[in-house]
């Protein structure tokens, strides 16, 4: 198309463009008269914005389908049209065709290792899933199990899905970036989204600053204006670290930034709950038959929403849910040992010695229900299951939840251990609430279950909804390997105490992905020994034959048969180590040891190296030869 | 408006400055601003080039001195709050120095 403009008119047109000016902008604002002042009215206009398209479309850098493609991708909910007076966006056509560039880049790659990166970056920044929802137009529930399941995408939402990812990671650099400046002079949109709706997306304790807070917790329950304010400080550090800025940038948290009120607020919820469930405790503790005061009616299910998550160590001893028999400690081994109840009833327990299952479930429900005759629970009970640095990390997880509520699906539990029922009432959240839950709601009901142990059996129960595989396996330290067991159970772990889980996080989480090869160097067949004089000197470990040695030049064939001349060869300046070193013929270069190590291939100062091991050398390389020998 | 109007210190000159001069621009004398010339191939580019840096400008709420004959441009970068260079003027000198060489 023949552009209508003079060339300067193109260049500022360009210019505009260029300076983040969305095309839908400039022609909304083409019509709007009035700030214009467009003297040429009508067929100014119109030659305007046909050259402008037109020469939109002519641009080399393809700004034009830049533009269309955008708009496609990321559908009608991503807000395209800010009103021309706003701040420019920053959207340069480089910029935009880069951003192509990565989407499509991604759009090559595995679709779930990159749902991987992107569930990771979500959870990294706490960006509520309905924000990517309202601005890809995806669906929720679809793009949810995408994430945390695989199930598959279409492309084209996929590229939906990652436009905004990329865009998102801009616009909150930017939010980063413009956080020193005080305040935001563009608003990205994602985070908050004036234009759209005005909205900010809904304040969200991030795992580090609940690890923070808890700690301040068990040492004071009530704590000052100064205390808070200084938590407030540790937890926007702790925020910004856990999204590898700098603490100085706080402000661009966002509306997950920390303040002074929502710690206060967190506090009064954490003290409410453990009123709650103190008085629960109290409740339940005076036994079953005797239904205590409160007495109101209950239904006949006690509804999951009944919370209490049962317990910090301190209450254990208090909850004796109506089997005063079967109470955790000591007790709990006999008890439940026996008595694991595969209960299709609702509720999930082991029955005391005494007690029939049901009946005592029953009771149990009573008292539960009884206890919460009084006020109802604060909803982030649910979040108390917090003691989970308590529980040793061999602990099985330990049911020790009280179990409330029916629980349509209960599984049949096998029996359990017993064993670490004692100390675990602090349990980590998990379990076996779990099981129930899963069915049902999201919610986490805590598991009131003076036996717990069943849960633990909780092993070979799978549920289908692991929280977030992705997210935990790389995640998970030797500490959760048990949590890692148990998908199911490490979900719901989530879901009930955010904070159990995420206690272990900050040892494991490295949301840069770190890609350090550990320094370790495993045994495999001998033979190279530049390999193994590259080694860190502390290191006697026999390195692998060449292919995992950086040597690329060692894999003389056989040279050496089953000599190794190591030692001798040693004190020389062992440049040549190489090729003489090969224990064996090329098959022995079995790739089935890794070695990892980090230094590099040069194989100088093996020297000192040698002469130790020389005798360990041989032993080692005689019995290789053997084994290696095929 | 950002909190940058403050003089650049020594250490930070030197740190910041030798990007720039590598580039073109120049310290002034008597006087503590950074200068340089662009050249372009005619007025519309030189234009199109000085339509750009204005509407940075505006975003970032520091302008330049700047002197145009046809496809010449002149850009003085000042701070007026502190009476000499400031942050924002190697920010905007960077952005300046993006933008021509897209240009040209």
């Amino acid at each position: 198309m023949v552009s209508k403009l003079s060339q300067l008119q193109t260049e500022l047109l360009v210019a505009l463009l260029e300076s983040g000016l969305s095309k839908e902008a400039l022609i909304q604002a083409l019509g709007e008269p009035e700030p214009y002042l467009l003297a040429g009215d009508g067929s100014l206009d119109k030659g305007e914005s046909c050259g402008g398209r037109g020469e939109l479309a002519e641009l080399p850098n393809g700004l034009g389908e830049t533009r269309a493609s955008e708009d496609e991708t990321d559908d009608d909910g991503e807000d395209f049209t800010p009103p021309i007076l706003k701040e420019l966006e920053n959207l340069s056509p480089e910029e935009a065709a880069h951003q192509k560039a990565v989407v499509e880049s991604l759009l090559q790659e595995d679709p779930w290792r990159v749902a991987k990166m992107v569930k990771s970056y979500l959870q990294q920044h706490n960006i509520p899933q309905r924000e990517v929802v309202d601005t890809t137009g995806l669906n929720q529930s679809h793009l949810s199990q995408h994430l945390n399941k695989g199930t598959p995408m279409k492309t084209q939402k996929r590229a939906a899905l990652y436009t905004w990812y990329v865009r998102k990671q801009r616009e909150v650099a930017q939010q980063f970036t413009h956080a020193g400046q005080g305040g935001l002079m563009e608003e990205p949109m994602g985070d908050e989204l004036p234009t759209k709706k005005g909205r900010r997306n809904r304040f969200k304790w991030g795992p580090a600053s609940q690890q923070i807070l808890f700690q301040a917790y068990e040492r004071q329950k009530n704590p000052s204006k100064e205390e808070r304010e200084a938590l407030v400080e540790e937890c926007n550090r702790a925020e910004c670290i856990q999204r590898g800025v700098s603490p100085s940038q706080a402000q661009g948290l966002g509306s997950n930034l920390v303040t002074e009120v929502r710690v206060y607020n967190w506090f009064a919820n954490r003290r409410k709950e453990e009123a709650f469930r103190h008085k629960l405790a109290m409740d339940t503790y005076s036994g079953p038959p005797s239904g205590p005061g409160p007495g109101s009616a209950l239904p006949a299910h006690s509804s999951p929403g009944l919370p209490p998550s049962a317990l910090s160590p301190g209450k254990a001893h208090g909850v004796r849910y109506g089997q005063p028999a079967t109470s955790e400690g000591a007790e709990v081994p006999s008890s439940s040992g026996g008595s694991l109840v595969t209960v299709s009833a609702p509720l999930h327990q082991v029955s005391p010695t005494g007690l029939e299952p049901s009946h005592s479930l029953l009771n149990t429900e009573a008292k539960l229900v009884s206890a919460t005759g009084g006020p109802l629970p604060p909803v982030s009970t649910l979040t108390a299951l917090h003691s989970l640095d308590q529980t040793s990390p061999g602990l099985n997880q330990q049911p020790q939840n009280l179990i409330m509520a029916s629980l349509p699906g209960v599984m049949a539990i096998g029996p359990g251990e017993p064993a670490s029922l004692g100390s675990t009432f602090t349990n980590t959240g998990t379990s076996t609430l779990v099981i129930g839950l899963a069915s049902t709601q999201a919610q986490s009901v805590p598991v009131i279950n003076s036996m717990g142990s069943s849960l633990t059996t909780l092993q070979p129960v799978q549920f289908s909804q692991p929280l977030h595989p992705s997210y935990q396996q790389p995640l998970m330290s030797p500490v959760q390997s048990h949590m890692a067991q148990n998908p199911f159970m490490a979900t719901m772990a989530q879901l009930q105490s955010p904070h159990a889980l995420y206690s272990h996080k900050p040892e494991v989480a490295q949301y840069t992905h770190t890609g350090l090869l550990p320094q370790t160097m495993l045994i495999t067949d001998t033979g190279n020994l530049s390999a193994l004089a590259s080694l860190t000197p502390t290191k006697q470990v026999f390195a692998s034959d060449t292919e995992a040695s950086s040597e690329s030049g060692l894999h003389t064939p056989a040279s050496q048969a089953a000599t190794i001349h190591i030692p001798s060869q040693d004190s020389a300046g062992i440049q040549q180590l190489q090729p003489s070193h090969r224990l064996s013929a090329s098959p022995t270069v079995s790739s089935s040891s890794l070695v990892l190590y980090q230094s590099s291939e040069s194989t100088n100062g093996h020297s000192h190296l040698l002469p130790s091991n020389h005798s360990v050398i041989e032993t080692f390389i005689s019995t290789q030869m053997a084994s290696s020998s095929q | 408006m950002a909190g940058k109007a403050h003089r650049l210190s020594a250490e930070e000159r030197d740190q910041l400055l030798p990007n720039l001069r590598a580039v073109g621009w120049s310290e002034l004398e008597g006087r503590d601003a950074i200068f340089k010339q662009f050249h372009f191939k005619d007025f519309n580019r030189a234009f199109g080039f000085m339509t750009r840096v204005a509407l940075q400008a505006e975003k970032l709420d520091h302008h330049p001195e700047w002197f145009n004959v046809y496809n010449k441009v002149h850009i003085t970068l000042s701070t007026h709050e502190c009476a000499g260079l400031s942050e924002r003027d190697i920010n905007l000198a960077s952005f300046i120095e993006q933008v021509a060489v897209s240009m040209t």
